[in-house]
């Protein structure tokens, strides 16, 4: 009876953690905090004697599962964003990531790139910018799906899609067109207004081929929020 | 003497809590983990001292080495993904 009272209290930082964890918004902190319970977890089950338990739980329940989910959340809380490749890169063919930090601030896309990222940080998703040699492959991989927004300038607009010719005399620089209705719902009104935002269906925007629904990054980014 | 040891440990184990839950950087977040596991597992050891329970302290050992690799593990998929 004596040593009673202290693993009541080591038992009662289990709640306590846990309740910590349910709180929790932002997914990365949920998963640091989901450590921490994994610990006090650990701790409880050791007490009581369940050695194997303790150990389980430190090995699975704490390393590899928070690794795990740490890839799972940061592939899919994600928006990827086809742009056009500079005059300089554009030699090489292949799609290539830009690290965002080599992007001038005095650029005229730099407003319009923080509001993006302003935006979609509310929702903790992640922008990530994919270089394309040409408007007709950026076009290409907004149909094949791999990318949910492609990045466009007014003249680019009217050299591949002659049907929003219209469009044209308005004043925006630049025009985002999104596959994905969420990302159009979470954008909008967020752009200043050197972009304008615009949805494209992707089932019916060209007579490309397409794979069924897969839906995979569609569903991730839609049901995230 | 050990309750005096037993209370300071579980004291000493509430303030990282604290800071888990009060500040919103993930890094501060990810020291508070980082001190959590190891304590955790130092009460785990005096515990098994007190109970002179050698499987436990073995268990002890075990994850005060290796809570250490999942928090390496969760620092370097966070430190890319600010990168990037």
């Amino acid at each position: 009876m004596t040593e009673d009272w202290y693993v009541v209290a080591i038992v009662a930082l289990l709640p306590l953690t846990a309740g910590m964890l349910v709180t929790q918004v932002n997914p990365y902190h949920a998963l640091v905090i989901r450590g921490i319970l994994g610990a006090v977890a650990a701790l409880v089950y050791a007490l009581f004697g369940a050695a194997d338990v303790a150990l389980t739980e430190a090995l699975v329940g704490t390393m590899l599962s928070i690794t795990l989910y740490a890839i799972a959340v940061r592939s899919s809380l994600m928006m990827r964003v086809g742009v056009l490749a500079p005059e300089t890169i554009s030699t090489s063919g292949e799609a290539e990531i830009v690290a965002v930090s080599e992007i001038d601030r005095s650029h005229p896309t730099a407003p319009v790139l923080s509001a993006l990222r302003q935006s979609l940080g509310k929702y903790h998703m992640r922008l990530e910018l994919v270089t394309y040699a040409s408007p007709l492959a950026l076009q290409a991989a907004l149909t094949t799906k791999d990318v949910h927004t492609i990045w466009l300038t007014s003249k680019e607009t009217l050299k591949s899609e002659p049907a929003e010719s219209p469009a044209s005399d308005s004043a925006p620089v630049y025009q985002l067109q999104t596959r994905v209705r969420r990302l159009y719902e979470i954008l909008q009104g967020q752009l200043p207004p050197t972009a304008e935002l615009v949805y494209v269906n992707p089932t019916d925007s060209s007579g490309l081929k397409k794979p069924p629904e897969m839906g995979m990054s569609d569903d991730s980014t839609e049901t995230s929020s | 003497m050990m309750n005096a040891i037993l209370i300071t440990m579980i004291l000493a184990l509430l303030l990282p809590i604290y800071e888990a839950w009060q500040d919103d950087n993930i890094w501060q977040k990810m020291l508070a983990f980082a001190s959590i596991a190891t304590k955790t597992s130092i009460l785990i050891l005096v515990v098994a001292v007190l109970r002179d329970d050698w499987t436990i302290g073995v268990v002890g050992v075990l994850i005060l080495s290796v809570g250490n690799a999942a928090l390496m593990l969760l620092a370097h998929v966070l430190r890319r993904l600010n990168e990037l």
